[in-house]
């Protein structure tokens, strides 16, 4: 691999730029706006503004569609789901799974999965 | 979910929101943005990126020999399509540039200036705002290889490169004659091109070192380093001969810079093929399905087919058919709307042709969102229609088309079982010909970003045509009115 585009990957590795560019993407897909740019500007300024705690982050999911998700995952209803698939719901979500502080074993509540999800998309925004 | 808040009717498709909008490119452009200048802070710099909108600004260099025409071209090219002209002249004698003063002292001295001189006085200029907002067209710049790497290194990248070649001979007779308008900066000839203004005529000044000695040492230098440019830039470039009259190279030269480069977007193609009867619709539509996996779709076939299958919309076809009057636009848009909403329409794309036939049809195809990204139109004189179509005929065992002259029959036998479809005797054949150019001078117009094709050519040159229209973006058409 020549030196110049070592450099390139690592530059794109430090800023998470790929992850920043699939979270843009998808935020247009869902949103469809008329003006792409300007949106994209918006979303942007957003991210500057979370950066200096001052707003919110464009979020691609508020707490219904944590519900929704969370109903899915618990097919019979019984209030709480298991370690292993709150697992997959981060990845589905595009999160970092790592230092769950979950066993195998252990029940989730829909508020400890709402409070736990939104608190790993912060992190995930708090990078940049 | 949200669902009551979801518009209705559904939005169109996410494929096909992204293509419209070109997201593929907008986050293509931002990406290459940031690799090539590498910030510290990428989240305000892609702000930045995205406030300039300058995606669509022209990247241009015009090379060639002395005498080739480049300041002409590059001149042009500048009114058209609205952007700053930088060569030689602009960056000594029109910028004040901070490296200028040093550039001019080597010119005093008769000295070469130095490549990284050059190179650093080109980006510091294309840094400017204007070159940024409107675009840049570099004339004889780079030189050399050297040069080339210098911009590419500092992060300047044409995007389209234009080499104008002319005969060393044509070159030597037209520099003799070159003539310069100290006002305008433009060039102009004393057999070739003279201008009508006789004020402009009069203020004409003949430039130095016109000398024949001169002019072959410059064209020797520039075959010896033009290689190394070629090499460089190969992928973006384009040869154009410049022994033609100007309006050609022009015209040439416009359209390349207006075409745009592969790129790697997802695209699902959705072809139209609009053409009066043996244009050779159907055996384009059956090549590009058989090499590109698109759904080929004839409108005549697909309701001859609904027809033989039974369902309801095809019983209500029926007695149009038998009886040979046209089917009701309503209905064919009904069954044709089903079959291209279809998974494998959608996912692979489809070929259509047969439909639409006059504008209204077009509007009713627009209305169901059947948005077409490729419509073709061919053009073939009406004696090769009526020479193709009167000698065509169909085997009826095998379905298979022969003609008499172009493709005979393999074998006595199948000769001897082939017949004329009485749609395709002369007089039939002429009527409809005429009803389909009655309607489509209407249609023409309705599909701007159409192509023409010339189908009176060899099958396979027509199939490259259509192919290369297909695999390339659309041509940006942002042109300044003049």
């Amino acid at each position: 691999m020549a030196a110049g585009e070592q450099q390139s990957r690592d530059y794109l590795q430090r800023h998470r730029i790929p992850e920043l560019l699939h979270r843009l993407a998808a935020l247009l897909l869902y949103h469809r706006p008329e003006r792409p740019r300007e949106f994209l500007i918006q979303a942007l300024e957003r991210v500057k503004a979370g950066r200096r705690a001052e707003g919110e982050y464009p979020y691609l999911m508020d707490e219904a569609n944590l519900a929704a998700m969370f109903e899915l995952l618990d097919v019979v209803g019984q209030g709480h789901i298991t370690p292993a698939q709150y697992r997959e719901a981060l990845k589905t979500l595009g999160l970092s799974t790592e230092d769950l502080q979950f066993g195998d074993y252990g029940n989730i509540t829909l508020d400890v999965f709402k409070e736990e999800v939104k608190k790993k998309m912060l992190e995930s925004w708090a990078v940049y | 979910m949200d669902a009551p808040a979801r518009p209705w009717p559904p939005p169109p498709p996410v494929g096909a929101y992204a293509e419209e909008r070109e997201l593929f490119r907008l986050l293509q452009n931002m990406l290459e943005e940031l690799l090539i200048h590498k910030p510290d802070d990428p989240i305000q710099y892609m702000i930045n990126h995205l406030k300039q909108n300058n995606d669509d600004a022209p990247r241009i260099c015009v090379l060639g020999p002395p005498a080739s025409g480049k300041t002409t071209a590059a001149m042009w090219l500048c009114k058209h399509l609205d952007a700053i002209r930088i060569s030689q002249e602009t960056l000594l004698f029109k910028e004040i540039l901070t490296l200028t003063e040093e550039a001019k002292a080597y010119k005093e001295r008769k000295q070469k200036i130095p490549n990284a001189l050059w190179a650093n006085l080109i980006q510091e200029r294309l840094s400017n705002v204007d070159c940024i907002k409107q675009g840049w067209i570099l004339e004889g710049f780079p030189e050399n290889q050297e040069q080339a790497w210098m911009l590419q290194s500092s992060g300047i990248i044409p995007r389209h490169i234009v080499v104008l070649y002319a005969p060393d001979t044509v070159l030597i007779e037209r520099n003799s004659g070159k003539r310069l308008d100290p006002f305008t900066e433009e060039v102009y000839h004393t057999t070739f091109d003279w201008p009508s203004d006789l004020l402009v005529q009069q203020r004409l000044v003949k430039p130095e070192d016109l000398s024949e000695q001169e002019m072959s040492k410059k064209l020797l230098e520039y075959h010896r380093n033009f290689p190394g440019i070629f090499q460089i830039y190969q992928k973006v470039l384009k040869l154009i001969n410049a022994d033609q009259p100007s309006v050609d190279v022009l015209s040439q030269v416009l359209t390349y810079v207006q075409t745009r480069h592969r790129s790697a977007a997802p695209f699902t193609p959705r072809i139209l093929f609009c053409g009066p009867p043996g244009s050779g619709k159907s055996l384009q539509a059956a090549l590009i399905a058989q090499k590109y996996g698109v759904v080929n779709i004839c409108c005549g076939q697909l309701l001859k087919e609904a027809v033989a299958d039974k369902t309801k919309l095809g019983e209500l076809v029926k007695p149009y058919i038998d009886n040979g009057y046209p089917v009701p636009d309503n209905l064919v848009m009904k069954i044709l709307a089903k079959r291209l909403n279809a998974l494998d329409c959608v996912t692979n794309g489809w070929v259509l042709y047969g439909f639409p036939r006059d504008i209204e049809q077009g509007e009713q195809l627009q209305k169901s969102h059947i948005m077409p990204n490729r419509v073709f139109f061919f053009n073939l004189p009406c004696e090769s229609i009526v020479e193709r179509l009167s000698q065509r005929r169909i085997d009826p065992i095998t379905g298979e088309r022969y003609h008499t002259t172009f493709r005979p029959a393999p074998t006595p036998e199948i000769q001897a079982r082939l017949r004329q479809n009485p749609k395709d005797e002369e007089e039939n054949v002429e009527k409809r010909v005429e009803i389909y150019y009655r309607n489509v001078k209407e249609l023409e117009d309705f599909y701007e970003d159409a192509f023409y094709i010339n189908a009176d050519q060899d099958p396979h040159v027509v199939f490259e045509i259509i192919e290369s229209c297909i695999i390339k973006p659309l041509p940006c058409k942002k042109l300044k009115s003049l």
